[in-house]
């Protein structure tokens, strides 16, 4: 009964949507075929393939030569971070939902299995990911680690959400000092990031990278809409600089001049070399997102705050970059991820990332040359496609929440 | 309390901008002192020319793709190279803007599926890192091709293995300076017709007909040239002489995996761009249009994309740039665009500081110069519109 | 003018944060005069390092030179490679393998008298002599080759050879190439930034061919496997890894052949910075220890059981007590190192025949023989001075 009561409605949706018009039925029948090719090929690749190059060398993609012993730094850290995103995503939706209340707004509370289904919607790439990568463990512990970091992100942003005022702010220094805690369980014992790896020394990189160059952008951004030719002229002459040349040139400059330039005495390690680079390059970027977020401020705010006698330092402070940096948030994100996915560069100058860590895979005795850089290549694209992908979907949800909260 | 007392000079406005520029000129300029202090002491201790007189040396090894000598000077290397990355972006450019404008309107498709899978193009290539998409390229598609001592000949009119494709060309007769020449003025001819018709059409409201009268124009005067000039241009045919092939244009295999991989890459931001430009023109023009009787090829191509192409021109520039800057991927598949033949050139012992100067410089001056031309382009457009 | 006011104080701030910044390097000039006069004048002195210690706060004065800084600072800095199959490569548990990384803790063994006491600096072939030259590393040992210009122009000493290669060419059986002259018109892959591609360059002057540079490897090796290049040219201990290890559903070892011209020498070994002699002579006397072991039938087993030796040579490598005139004493070389260092060495790392043997022998997927890199008794090249 059911089918037959469903069987017009499939087809007229079909009618309507797939076979139109001729020119319709044809690109249906010709992409149809390509998608179904395209699947082929998948799952003939997932059922013939032998992957137990990255079954043995995961730790390598993950952490690089981080020492084993000491891979409980990185669960520590790990958990660490979950804490701090669960804190600070429970902290951040108390604090929508008591300005909706001060506004009048009622939103609506998903829970339940409605909750879940939600997450799974919004994050099966990372979920992807996560799965791929643990079916490839040959022992229970990293399964076990995973689930206590979703666990401890659940708790905490449970308590994140019902933090009072006061807590809050305890929280939100906390969801600062986390990762300062995470950096140095890392570092302890003597391993700096220069003994850093895999796909750890991707996200380090990105993360350090946007945080070194906020500071400098922000203030390459004022300097570019300064009152001041000089400093206006330095700004832009800067920022223009960077941004027309490409982010490898930039990583020459780092592994063979960088020492150059510098005094003899200072001798930074490649990571620390990329890493400069990687802020100069990401500061001119910057810039250029918050300069778009300033210009977004109306004019009638400074205004207004000059009217009000608030000095000058105070107006920018106060008044014009926190509206500005606000609406920045979606494009910055935007930042990150190009970043995030630019790090794969730093393998051609010699780092030891996790695209660099197909390469060492593919030299090990065991592995050397059989060609199983077709086995690599497509998990480090999986790496960085699912966090790119949940990113940058993160970021319209961002978008679309900022907007509403605008208007 | 003194209202017209003398603001002192600490507070004189006029006197405190003038301190801030001095001061942080004189920051600025100490910094780049103190840094080509250490450049130039730091490289003279430890032995490595500061001069650019390297640019002379012999490069020493060959570039796939060019007759250079290995004893041809690293300079013209570095000028084979820059030749290489312009023909990447001349080849891609197109190619990206065509595949991002089929992708973006694809993704507002009526059809279901069209509409799905212009989407998951645009998501699965937007979030891929450029370098992996050209690593894939390389390996998955161009490699897949047949073996260079094996190539396959799709009409007798090609020539293609994994290693190179030719394509049928011209061949330069005896008359070609000459016949270039004339038709260098046809095409000026036919630009300054397109002109003189739009001027007339604007003023009288006659069909103006410009892709008549210019493209005729050239037509016109190239046949009689050609015919005057005896043959002036001949096509050539690849042709294959065991391993050689003689005739026609070639290509790389690699550079095909770059153009087509950061194609694909960038095509996928552009198709954003051109969504969402389309969606930023108001829906009453679209609706104005249909009842018109407009059918809905012609008002996508009348009324709504040269309305969404003015909007989405500025980002698009910009996804050109990123194209350009990307080309220095080429470096992971073996195409010997600039940023190799920079990489080449320290290896073989030319020191690093310079190379990577002029590397550098060379990406500048073609972004400066885009720059440049897309800001005068919007102002071009800022005084259309009001 | 408040906007002014602010930017005059984060002008100020600059100012000073560059004044600092002047203050680091107002010093680092004044050193650096040392050594660039007297690579003026054309002495072989230690002034090179000489400045560096003498900036290095704190640097205890034991020793002097790069020998004291290494062992103040505990550690030995080793430049290496990790994508060279049986030379030096990463293993999946993060450590680090190979013959190259062998001789890293050899020096370290004989430095520190720990052989895990080695910092590896993994670096490009474009960075190696960079890095040597900057200080960033104490030694390169990452398979590079000893030439005239490296020797003399890149800043770099090279010591003895612990590896005698030579250059290549793989192409697959059944393609009828068996003379580098069947490759005339075709493609032929090569990395870039070595000798390798200069020497292909020499070689082929007169052979019209297209080369395809890669930057690693793992592009490389499916580039040859599909046939884009016809021939591949490496070291030939790189390229006999390649065939033992092609994978049989391609046809195994058999489906590919090394050409047998060997087209240029590449003798392999470690290189220290110019101007520190007694580094350079401690790290010479690794190598020759390791070479003169297996002479002297000293193992990594046995090292221990020569206490009683008659044999005087044994005894002065091992750092055992020798009798003499005025009783008895331990025979030291001037080389700054604790007596017993070659036995540290040895017991670690074991001796040449060990170390070949153990990461490119013929019961490892490398599977080379030894050849030339056999010692001079069994008709090789190895050769070590005199320990005495």
């Amino acid at each position: 009964m059911t089918t037959t009561a469903s069987r017009p409605v499939a087809v007229l949706w079909m009618r309507r949507n797939l076979f139109s018009t001729p020119l319709n039925a044809f690109l249906t029948v010709v992409l149809g075929a390509g998608i179904v090719y395209l699947a082929y090929l998948l799952v003939r690749f997932l059922a013939t393939s032998n992957f137990e190059i990255l079954r043995v060398n995961l730790a390598l993609f993950m952490v690089g030569s981080f020492p084993r012993a000491q891979l409980w730094r990185v669960v520590v850290a790990m958990l660490l971070l979950a804490l701090m995103a669960g804190l600070a995503g429970g902290m951040l939706k108390a604090a929508a939902r008591e300005r909706s209340k001060e506004a009048g707004i009622r939103l609506a509370e998903v829970r339940g299995s409605r909750a879940v289904v939600g997450w799974l919607r919004r994050f099966w790439p990372l979920s992807l990911l996560v799965i791929a990568a643990l079916a490839l463990t040959r022992t229970l512990i990293p399964t076990l680690v995973v689930i206590a970091a979703v666990a401890l992100l659940v708790a905490s942003r449970w308590l994140g959400g019902r933090l009072g005022r006061i807590p809050r702010r305890v929280g939100w220094l906390s969801v600062a000092l986390l990762p300062l805690g995470a950096y140095w369980i890392l570092s302890a014992s003597g391993l700096g990031w220069e003994d850093w790896g895999g796909f750890m020394l991707n996200i380090f990189l990105t993360i350090a990278g946007i945080l070194f160059a906020f500071p400098i952008g922000v203030a390459l951004a004022l300097g570019r809409r300064s009152s001041l030719p000089v400093v206006r002229a330095f700004s832009i002459g800067y920022i223009e600089l960077i941004r027309g040349v490409p982010l490898i040139t930039l990583l020459l400059m780092a592994v063979f001049a960088l020492g150059f330039f510098l005094p003899r005495d200072l001798r930074p390690g490649s990571v620390t070399r990329v890493l400069i680079v990687i802020t100069a390059f990401e500061a001119a970027y910057i810039a250029e997102v918050v300069r778009g977020g300033l210009q977004s401020v109306p004019r009638g705010q400074s205004e207004a705050a000059q009217s009000l006698g608030l000095p000058g330092l105070k107006i920018t402070r106060l008044i014009v970059l926190p509206q500005a940096l606000r609406a920045t948030i979606p494009a910055m994100v935007g930042q990150f991820i190009s970043l995030f996915k630019d790090t794969t560069l730093v393998a051609i100058v010699g780092l030891g990332d996790v695209l660099a860590a197909s390469s060492f895979a593919n030299a090990q005795p065991a592995f050397n040359a059989q060609g199983l850089a077709r086995i690599t290549l497509p998990f480090v694209a999986l790496a960085f496609w699912a966090g790119s992908f949940a990113m940058s979907r993160e970021a319209r949800r961002l978008e679309r929440r900022l907007g509403i909260g605008e208007r | 309390m003194i209202p017209n007392a003398r603001v002192p000079f600490w507070r004189n406005q006029r006197v405190l901008r003038g301190v801030a520029q001095v001061v942080v000129a004189a920051a600025v300029l100490f910094l780049l002192y103190v840094l080509w202090f250490n450049v130039t002491n730091n490289m003279r201790a430890r032995g490595v020319r500061t001069d650019f007189n390297f640019l002379d040396q012999p490069f020493g090894v060959r570039i796939a793709g060019s007759d250079l000598s290995p004893s041809a000077p690293v300079r013209s290397a570095l000028l084979n190279g820059i030749r290489n990355t312009f023909a990447l972006a001349i080849v891609g450019l197109p190619l990206l803007t065509i595949l991002g404008v089929i992708v973006g309107v694809g993704r507002l498709s009526t059809n279901w599926l069209v509409a799905k899978i212009s989407s998951a193009y645009v998501e699965i290539l937007r979030n891929l890192p450029p370098l992996l998409v050209v690593i894939f390229a390389f390996q998955a598609v161009i490699l897949r091709l047949p073996p260079a001592r094996n190539p396959i000949t799709p009409f007798g009119w090609f020539v293609i293995s994994n290693l190179e494709f030719h394509v049928p060309g011209f061949r330069a007769g005896d008359n070609y300076r000459p016949f270039m020449m004339v038709m260098l003025v046809a095409v000026l001819l036919g630009a300054f017709l397109w002109w003189w018709r739009t001027r007339v059409h604007e003023r009288t409201g006659t069909p103006h007909h410009r892709w008549l009268w210019s493209l005729g124009t050239v037509a016109l005067v190239g046949a009689i040239a050609y015919l005057i000039l005896d043959r002036p241009l001949t096509i050539t045919l690849p042709h294959l002489e065991g391993r050689v092939v003689d005739g026609g244009y070639r290509g790389l295999g690699a550079f095909f995996a770059v153009v087509g991989a950061l194609a694909f890459y960038t095509s996928s931001h552009v198709a954003e761009i051109v969504r969402g430009s389309i969606l930023a023109v108001p829906k009453g023009q679209s609706e104005a249009a249909s009842a018109l009787a407009l059918s809905g090829f012609q008002r996508l191509r009348f009324v709504v994309l040269p309305q969404a192409m003015r909007i989405a021109l500025p980002p698009i520039i910009n996804q050109y740039l990123n194209y350009v800057k990307n080309t220095s991927l080429a470096i992971a598949v073996g195409f010997a665009e600039v940023t190799l033949v920079a990489f080449q050139a320290i290896g073989n012992g030319q020191p690093a500081p310079q190379v990577v100067v002029l590397l550098m410089g060379s990406y500048l001056v073609f972004s400066l110069v885009i720059s440049f031309l897309v800001n005068l382009y919007n102002r071009h457009l800022r005084i259309v519109t009001r | 003018m408040r906007r002014a006011r602010t930017l005059a104080f984060l002008a100020a701030v600059m100012l000073l944060a560059a004044c600092t910044q002047a203050a680091d390097t107002t010093t680092a000039p004044t050193t650096d005069t040392g050594p660039a006069t007297t690579a003026d004048t054309g002495t072989p002195t230690t002034a090179d390092t000489g400045g560096a210690t003498t900036t290095t706060a704190g640097t205890e004065p034991s020793g002097g030179g790069l020998l004291g800084e290494v062992q103040s600072r505990g550690s030995l800095l080793c430049g290496v490679n990790e994508t060279v199959p049986g030379f030096g490569f990463l293993n999946a548990d993060g450590t680090r393998s190979g013959f190259d990384i062998d001789y890293c803790r050899a020096v370290a063994a004989a430095v520190l008298g720990d052989p895990e006491a080695v910092e590896y600096v993994p670096l490009d072939a474009q960075q190696r002599f960079t890095a040597l030259a900057s200080g960033e590393i104490d030694v390169l040992i990452r398979n590079t080759t000893f030439t005239a210009t490296r020797d003399g122009g890149e800043g770099a000493t090279f010591l003895t050879t612990t590896f005698y290669d030579g250059q290549g060419m793989l192409v697959f059986t059944d393609s009828g190439i068996t003379a580098l002259e069947d490759l005339a018109n075709t493609a032929i892959c090569v990395l870039s930034g070595t000798t390798t591609e200069l020497n292909l360059a020499t070689r082929f002057a007169d052979i019209p061919y297209t080369p395809l540079t890669f930057e690693d490897n793992g592009v490389l090796q499916p580039a040859f496997v599909s046939g884009q290049c016809d021939g591949w040219t490496s070291d030939k201990s790189q390229l006999a890894g390649v065939r033992s290890a092609f994978p049989a559903d391609q046809g195994g070892p058999e489906a590919l052949t090394i050409l047998e011209e060997t087209f240029s020498k590449e003798p392999l070994g470690p290189a220290v910075r110019d101007g520190d002699s007694q580094w350079a002579q401690v790290v010479d006397w690794v190598v020759n220890a390791t070479i003169l072991a297996e002479e002297l039938g000293i193992t990594s087993d046995n090292v221990d059981t020569f206490a009683d030796t008659d044999n005087a040579e044994i005894r002065r490598l091992l750092g055992l007590e020798i009798e003499s005139d005025d009783g008895t004493a331990v025979f030291d070389a001037g080389l700054g190192l604790e007596p017993g260092w070659a036995a540290n060495v040895i017991a670690s790392v074991g001796n040449y025949g060990e170390i070949f043997d153990r990461n490119v022998g013929p019961d490892t997927p490398l599977g080379l023989v030894r050849g030339v890199n056999d010692l001079w008794l069994n008709g090789g090249l190895l050769y070590s001075p005199p320990f005495r």
